[in-house]
């Protein structure tokens, strides 16, 4: 944006670029339709049900109170039942779904995903990399084959397993499928490789024991990468929809925010827009925090990982 | 590992073992679609409910988000061994659970109630859960297709209640003459709901089933007909291709004068509609006899308790009969644009709810022609239903033109899949 401005205040060390300009065109049409689909997610998320149905209202909508029908269903009096369009949208979104309760969830189910995955990770990853020992070219190679398997495919076998187990409907359900990640051996692995031997050597020769070197020697050098895998472990567990809808069948106090939404669905008969779209809110503010206060650092990680 | 695993179910086994001893209240385990839709009706049943039977405790599970969710989960919590004791599902689904054998018969109960067909149950709302003359299911929700009207755009070309189309030409005629009045989207007619419903419609219009046994019934007289009708619908009003909530949105926004859909989504335009007066009116029919039959949507209520517990059983059965007839059916129409297929509720109970919302009462006097919506038999009945869409919406986008060559291309393609 500061870009644009500049172009328009005529300075001397300034010279106008086509190429530049043309970039920065691309690059802000490419904005908005990224940016679009949340103006219309926020818009929504403030307005009143018949103002979204109609398109009318603009950004805010008129504020004016409307009628909640749910709450006269229930046998209220009309005037009991005159809601804020805003006020209406977040409180439904908190009390029917109830979000704390899912965000709780989410916050448990992908820190555990995300602590796990670096306990296996990291030693895979140290061993690939730095160990020498029969098999290790074959077993990335297993590493890597693992990594083409999508897992739709292997989620009915999952679940079958988890079943047996007796163990759909937990905690345990949402986290131990991914425990094992083999992206993440396979970029931790890949960063272990720049690491150089010295150190280890070195580390080794000052007797320490080889988890000693992981942990005292290898995670420190390879916060950066950890940083990056992160990003990428706890965005998508965040939002995943799939795998908690599979295995969630029984307990509501076990929904991940993701599926709160599911709970203003009407499909054919009319879907609550409303609060759905506050839900929707609500879920991506925390991942949209992280971004802002770690915006370096997750740039930096997409570059990383970014198959140099 | 094994060690493990056997502890593991010694003390599971312990822990279930003690729950029973103590626990006075027994639980009913119950999965529903559509939270949004229908957790006012529980809210508003639950009470009466408790105050009913103080032993039983309802335990509602995360709520399946369509009706294909709650049969894939239904399916799913099969394998796994975690059955509720009670799952609603779509009309149409009910099949399949009970080829399974995941749904319990309900004979047994039906046989114990003294007064089953005075507390409202009657044979066509039986039929609709009856497989190999046993009952399975019993509907809780119902909804029939109706025609939504926005009387201000109608009175744009003449129309009033009194004289609002009765048979599809009419209302090809009228959308000509809203057009000429200036009305650029006249009409809506729901061909895109689930399961092919609206073609459906059109041949229980003509009392002919979509499909009988394994055979598609669409290679027919009434099959050709149903396709005709659709595409003089179609082409005579111009119809946009739109999906189900740009649909609903325009009608809300009184852009369109009629929209064919399903009763159930009353409340839902209610809510957001604009400044206009909705008026519903029967579904017209392809003679001016009107329709004669109409497919139900909806849910239905099915047993698929794992437990051999008496008691549990009749505690499941106790909600299941309450939900689906006096003060519980009566909620549903309170609640929801649905009605209670439960003739006691409709007629008793709700006799001045309706008098008081006349856009509900449209489907409770179409209720006569009540029908199956039949669902399409064997592991590819989902295909089935996608090929006939693509069918469907190639009329509507104006793909096909002869009704003949894809009355014979759909019947083939169909046929392939029921065999």
């Amino acid at each position: 944006m500061s870009d644009v401005i500049q172009q328009d205040t005529p300075a001397t060390t300034f010279r106008f670029n086509t190429r530049a300009a043309l970039t920065h065109a691309v690059l802000i049409v490419g904005a908005l339709i990224v940016l679009l689909p949340f103006y219309t997610m926020i818009s929504l998320s403030l307005k009143a049900p018949h103002e979204i149905m109609q398109q009318t209202g603009g950004f805010m909508g008129s504020q004016q109170p409307f009628r909640d029908d749910f709450c006269v269903k229930l046998g209220n009096a009309v005037e009991d039942c005159l809601v804020n369009p805003i006020i209406y949208n977040y409180t439904t979104a908190f009390e029917k779904a109830p979000l704390l309760r899912y965000l709780l969830n989410g916050v448990i189910v992908t820190v555990s995903i995300f602590v796990i995955q670096v306990f296996v990770a990291l030693p895979c990853a140290y061993a690939l990399a730095k160990l020498r020992f029969w098999g290790r070219e074959a077993v990335f190679a297993l590493v890597l084959f693992c990594l083409l398997i999508p897992v739709h495919a292997i989620a009915l076998p999952l679940y079958i397993m988890l079943a047996k187990l007796g163990l759909t409907n937990t905690y345990a359900a949402l986290v131990i499928p991914w425990t094992i990640s083999v992206f993440g051996i396979f970029l931790m692995r890949q960063f272990f490789m720049t690491v150089p031997d010295d150190l280890i050597d070195a580390a080794r020769m000052d007797g320490m024991t080889e988890y000693g070197i992981i942990w005292r020697v290898m995670l420190p050098t390879a916060i950066p990468a950890l940083m990056a895998f992160g990003i990428f472990s706890i965005v998508a567990h965040w939002n995943d929809y799939f795998w908690p809808r599979i295995v969630i069948t029984g307990n509501r106090d076990l929904f991940t925010p993701p599926l709160g939404l599911r709970e203003f669905k009407g499909d054919a008969d009319g879907d609550n827009f409303g609060p759905m779209m506050a839900t929707a809110c609500i879920i991506v503010t925390p991942l949209i925090v992280c971004f802002l206060l770690a915006q370096r650092r997750f740039i930096e990680g997409i570059t990383l990982s970014g198959m140099k | 590992m094994k060690r493990t695993l056997t502890a593991m179910a010694l003390v599971l086994a312990a822990t279930a073992a003690t729950a029973d001893s103590n626990g006075e209240k027994i639980v009913v385990e119950f999965g529903y679609p559509y939270s949004h839709l229908f957790d006012v009706t529980y809210e508003a049943i639950l009470p009466k409910f408790y105050e009913a039977h103080p032993n039983i405790e309802i335990k509602m599970r995360a709520t399946y988000e369509s009706y294909e969710d709650g049969t894939n989960t239904i399916l799913r919590e099969a394998v796994a061994g975690t059955l509720p004791d009670v799952t609603m599902q779509g009309l149409n689904r009910q099949a399949i659970l009970v080829e399974k054998g995941i749904a319990k018969s309900l004979e047994p109960f039906i046989a114990a109630e003294e007064d089953f067909a005075k507390d409202g149950y009657h044979q066509a709302m039986l039929d609709l859960g009856t497989f190999d003359d046993a009952v399975y299911g019993l509907p809780f929700s119902i909804s029939l297709p109706v025609g939504y009207y926005n009387m201000e755009v109608m009175a744009k070309a003449g129309y009033d209640e009194t004289n609002l189309p009765t048979t599809w030409e009419e209302v090809v005629q009228a959308c000509v003459k809203l057009r000429d009045a200036g009305v650029d989207n006249p009409m809506f007619w729901g061909w895109n709901i689930t399961g092919n419903w609206f073609l459906q419609a059109l041949m229980w219009s003509q009392d002919k089933p979509t499909v009988m046994g394994n055979d598609f019934q669409l290679d027919s007289e009434e099959g050709l007909k149903a396709l005709n009708t659709m595409q003089s619908i179609f082409s005579g009003c111009e119809m946009q291709n739109l999906e189900w909530k740009a649909a609903l949105a325009s009608f809300s926004a009184g852009d369109l004068g009629m929209m064919y859909w399903s009763t159930s989504a009353v409340g839902a335009v209610e809510r957001a509609m604009g400044d206009f007066t909705l008026v519903t009116n029967e579904y017209p029919g392809i003679t001016a006899s009107g329709p004669m039959g109409l497919p139900a949507g909806g849910n239905s209520a099915l047993l698929t308790s794992t437990s051999d517990d008496p008691e549990q059983l009749a505690a499941a059965w106790a909600w299941l009969k309450f939900i689906t007839s006096g003060e519980g059916a009566a909620d549903v129409a309170r609640t929801t644009g649905y009605m209670p297929p439960n003739q006691a509720a409709n007629e008793i109970i709700l006799a001045d709810f309706y008098a008081d919302n006349p856009a509900k009462a449209t489907a409770v006097r179409q209720l006569p022609l009540l029908r199956e919506w039949q669902a399409y038999p064997g592991d590819n009945g989902l295909a089935a239903t996608q090929v006939i869409y693509d069918g469907l919406e190639g009329i509507v986008t104006g793909e096909f033109e002869d009704m003949t060559e894809l009355q014979e291309e759909l019947s083939d393609e169909v046929q392939d899949l029921l065999d």
